[in-house]
């Protein structure tokens, strides 16, 4: 097997940018050939169930290894992916990838249940797992066939929002940081998607997963989804994007007089947190530096002079009050569409940008819900859209937390029922994996629905 | 000439789709079956039974012509009056179809030809992946042409004839979606609200799963609510042609898994495998030109004036190494032979052009090839010059070589030096390479030849280059009435 692997790590013509981006900055394209023949065999370290010595600090390998051993949720995750509870090809041909340590990638894994990955997964002890699609062949089969027969045939409609396409209007932060003044672009972000994606487009099963670092996933799972070609994935994608120019583009919003319907609701919900976020938290109107970006938007030098003027004179003038003096600039300027600039500079500084690579290619990989981040140890938790406002991405749990809680629980005095509940129970992780459970519980009663129909049609005549 | 019959069995059929679609049409126009009471076609069930072998090709031929020059003409116009032009001189020879307001008298004979013509192609082009994209790609814009061609009430009475799975938006839920759906036409009826209102209300609306337009929802040019879109009228072209689309795909495909179970008598297989290659053009061959008016010292200035890119290539070469391989002589050679070489004028040019070898050597291994190719030896055919699709997929050269065609088997890097030597314009090159890398080896060829032959403005604009001596033609041409427009000038001047 391994060695399979090493030659597929030689041969192929790695297409690096199916890769979720997240771990960029941290991983160098280099592979490690002496490592990837080597049979990974780490000897099993002995602990007793109920009580463990308080691990150093810094072993996360450790730790790491308790968490596939006690707390990723296997079985829910099997009924996720399997789409039923009778073992399907939806599990079965679906790629899964792992990054080891030392930079080392192994594509193509397929499993034939859940018990042989869950031993694979505790061998190798992967510091990410990454969900591809599902195949014609299954893909650890892929060397046997012709490439020509290989093909992905579904997969999960997926989004990835990351805060560093952000960088250009967040004040607070940049690059991998993350504060709860920012976050709040996600937040309208999830919001605005998640309606789009079920009003508009009819969509009902959708997970909502933290990426443990500076952003957000989202696996839209109902079955028309997964179907999708690439080019309805492009078709959604471009409905749903606003946002649209590199670094040298200052306007990057540039919507029409009347907006499509769907755009009008995104409007009504980024309207409500443009004071507080733009203006407010983020003080986008405050500085020169930063109101200028916003005056390069409008793109008239009166404007933008006179504006200058105004506000180098008062400069401790609200951002509220900056963007009504923007507004009767615009209005005593007669600006034809001062209207739509208005609404369009909203736009530009609060609208989801999405990463489009991510959700056009079916055969795209995207990290794995309940992965854990290697640096910050984060747990890549389900969020729940509804209520996506009181998600704090600073108190998600991590790796040493948990092990923490789980230490605490056991050391109490408890009965034997008490004992025996899941782990992930006795720790921060439970209401998260309660999210994760509704969200499949509701597909599995969607299935069994269907069947139930199926058979009543077939059944009647 | 006899008639002769294809035999009972009907061969489309039982190579198409095993789900045939039912197709209803009101029976618009009198006298004409019900399925071609539309100029248009979807092309769902295979047109009856008897048609001669002669039809079967030549009807394909033509057809193949108007795709041709569908292809050659969108790569090189995009949409304007230049492509319309082009492609209506195509169509009017080789395939014309008259619409049902004309009341012209072939109208069946030219749907019934539109109908075989199309489906003789579907076997003779689902053999290969490659195959079947490029004639999925011609047969749609062809469609999308004819689509547009029609007149408002045509396209309707088309498109109810198909059948396709989209509902009607009643007038109830029109009312409600008033404003919302106003709002994905306001951009088509101007400024105001209420004229975008009165326009919902005239419309027939459509309910779609928003997967059959992807094109409409990436421009957010419809209303979508829980995954269906609301399509106007007016938009129905993009749906049509995404049927049309799907479903001569699927036809291709199903075409090229029953073609080699289907029965065959030898007559048509031939034919089917050549279609693709067969050439339509001049044949520059055996009897033609070879008692020629060109003299073996005449040949390099010709070759640097008027020929081709892969002549000029070679002939380099030959010069270089006072010597070329086989492949480069047959290429080559009948080259010469076809411009107007005659064969003593060869024999004296290639033996003064490998002048290392003796005459004895030079005797003995060359000059009869040279002679065989006047079909002077052996069978006696005189061979016919090669044609650009031969060249490209024939014989490509190995080490050593330097026939073939420069487009398709140079390396890019090797063939940007050479178009760079040719001192060609960096704007010009990097169209070539272009369309070289979208494979359009001979769209890249007539390319080169307008851009080195620039000096004559827009009589430079020919062709697509089918065959290297069509090329050398045409600038021989060129470069004559170049001259004696020159002449005449002078002759005003006096």
């Amino acid at each position: 097997m391994t060695d399979q692997n090493s030659e597929e790590l030689k041969n192929e013509d790695f297409d690096m940018s199916i890769f979720d981006d997240d771990m960029d900055d941290d991983i160098i394209n280099q592979v490690d050939d002496h490592l990837a023949n080597v049979h990974l065999q780490t000897p099993e370290r002995p602990f007793k169930k109920s009580l463990i010595s308080a691990p150093p600090e810094d072993d996360q390998v450790f730790l790491l290894r308790l968490f596939y051993q006690r707390f990723f949720p296997y079985k829910t995750y099997f009924n996720w992916l399997n789409y039923g509870l009778d073992i399907s090809k939806n599990f079965t041909h679906r790629e899964f990838s792992f990054t080891l340590p030392s930079d080392i990638y192994i594509r193509y894994n397929s499993f034939a249940n859940i018990d042989v990955m869950k031993k694979e997964i505790e061998r190798l002890q992967p510091i990410k797992i990454d969900i591809g699609a599902v195949y014609t062949v299954k893909p650890k089969d892929k060397k046997t066939v012709n490439e020509k027969v290989f093909k992905p045939l579904e997969k999960e409609l997926v989004f990835d929002i990351d805060m560093t396409d952000y960088d250009e209007i967040r004040t607070c932060c940049s690059g991998g940081d993350i504060c709860n003044k920012c976050w709040t672009f996600m937040t309208i972000a999830i919001k605005v998607i998640d309606a789009a994606l079920r009003e508009d487009f009819g969509f009902k099963h959708l997970l909502w997963v933290y990426s443990g670092r500076r952003g957000v996933h989202c696996w839209v799972s109902d079955e028309r989804a997964r179907k999708l070609d690439n080019e309805s994935r492009k078709a959604i994608v471009g409905f749903l994007e606003v946002i649209k120019g590199g670094a040298e583009v200052s306007r990057k919003v540039k919507l029409p007089y009347i907006l499509h319907p769907s755009l009008n609701r995104s409007l009504e919900i980024v309207k409500m947190y443009f004071g507080s976020l733009v203006l407010g938290e983020q003080e986008v109107l405050d500085t020169p530096e930063s109101w200028n970006k916003v005056l390069d938007f409008i793109n008239d030098a009166d404007i933008k002079n006179d504006l200058n003027d105004q506000w180098n004179e008062s400069p401790s003038r609200s951002g509220i009050d900056k963007w009504q003096d923007l507004r009767n600039e615009l209005e005593r300027k007669k600006r034809p569409d001062r209207e739509s600039v208005a609404r369009d500079l909203i736009f530009q500084y609060t609208y989801p940008r999405l990463d489009d690579k991510v959700s056009v290619q079916i055969n795209h990989l995207l990290k794995s819900p309940f992965c854990v981040h290697p640096k910050t140890q984060r747990v890549c938790v389900p969020i729940n859209p509804e209520v996506c406002e009181k998600f704090d991405p600073l108190a998600v749990p991590t790796l040493s937390k948990l092990s923490e809680e789980l230490n605490t629980y056991d050391a109490k005095d408890h009965n034997d029922s008490d004992r025996k509940i899941p782990d992930y129970k006795k720790t921060s992780l439970r209401p998260y994996i309660e999210i994760f459970e509704k969200f499949v519980n509701n597909l599995i009663i969607e299935k069994q629905r269907e069947k139930r129909d199926d058979a009543q049609t077939s059944m009647e005549f | 000439m006899l008639k002769q019959k294809s035999t009972r069995i009907n061969r489309f059929s039982a190579a198409t789709n095993r789900q045939h679609q039912r197709v209803f049409v009101d029976n618009g126009v009198e006298g004409l079956p019900s399925i071609y009471a539309s100029r248009l076609n979807f092309y769902s069930t295979p047109p009856p039974a008897e048609i001669t072998i002669e039809e079967f090709e030549t009807y394909a031929l033509d057809r193949l012509q108007v795709l041709k020059t569908l292809e050659t003409a969108s790569l090189r116009n995009r949409h304007g009056p230049e492509f319309k032009k082009q492609v209506e001189q195509a169509l009017e020879k080789h395939l014309p179809l008259k619409s049902n307001q004309s009341q012209s008298r072939n109208l069946l004979e030219e749907r019934r030809k539109d109908h075989i013509s199309h489906f003789v192609l579907r076997l003779a082009y689902c053999r290969s992946e490659d195959l079947r994209a490029w004639f999925l790609r011609q047969e749609c814009a062809l469609f999308k042409y004819r689509f547009e061609q029609e007149t408002l009430d045509e396209k309707k009475r088309f498109v109810s004839s198909l059948n396709l799975s989209w509902s009607i938006v009643e007038q109830d839920e029109k009312n409600e979606l008033l404003d919302k759906l106003a709002a994905c036409t306001v951009w088509k009826a101007g400024k105001t609200a209420q004229a975008a209102r009165d326009m919902v209300r005239n419309e027939t609306y459509f309910k779609v799963d928003f997967e059959k337009v992807p094109d409409l929802i990436n421009r957010r040019a419809v209303y979508i609510a829980q995954g269906k879109a609301y399509v106007p009228m007016s938009e129905q072209i993009s749906i049509v042609m995404d049927e049309f689309r799907a479903k001569l795909s699927a036809a291709l495909e199903a075409t090229s898994k029953a073609l080699p179970r289907m029965e065959e008598d030898e007559r048509l297989k031939p034919i089917l495998m050549n279609v693709e290659k067969q050439y339509i053009g001049k044949d520059y061959g055996g009897t033609s030109a070879a008692g020629g008016t060109v003299r073996a010292s005449d040949v390099d200035q010709l070759i640097r004036q008027h020929a081709p890119l892969c002549m000029s290539n070679m002939h380099a070469s030959l010069r270089a190494d006072k010597h070329l391989r086989h492949g480069g002589r047959m290429q080559y050679g009948l080259f010469l032979k076809a411009i107007g070489l005659s064969v003593e004028e060869a024999l004296i040019f290639w033996r003064t052009a490998f002048t290392n070898h003796t005459d004895d050597k030079f005797q003995k291994e060359y000059s009869y090839n040279i002679r065989h190719n006047y079909g002077l030896e052996g069978k006696r055919v005189s061979y016919s010059a090669y044609n650009c699709m031969k060249i490209i997929s024939g014989n490509p050269p190995s080490t050593g070589d330097h026939h073939g065609c420069p487009f398709r088997h140079f390396s890019q890097g090797s063939l940007e030096s050479k178009l760079y030597s040719e001192r060609i314009g960096t704007v010009y090159v990097n169209e070539i390479m272009n369309l070289v890398r979208d494979r359009h080896y001979q769209v890249a060829c007539t390319r080169f030849f307008e851009v080195t032959h620039s000096q004559y403005g827009e009589n430079s604009k020919i062709d697509t280059i089918e065959h290297p001596n069509q090329y050398y033609e045409a600038s021989k041409r060129l470069a004559k009435e170049s001259s004696e427009n020159n002449e005449e000038a002078m002759d005003v001047d006096r």
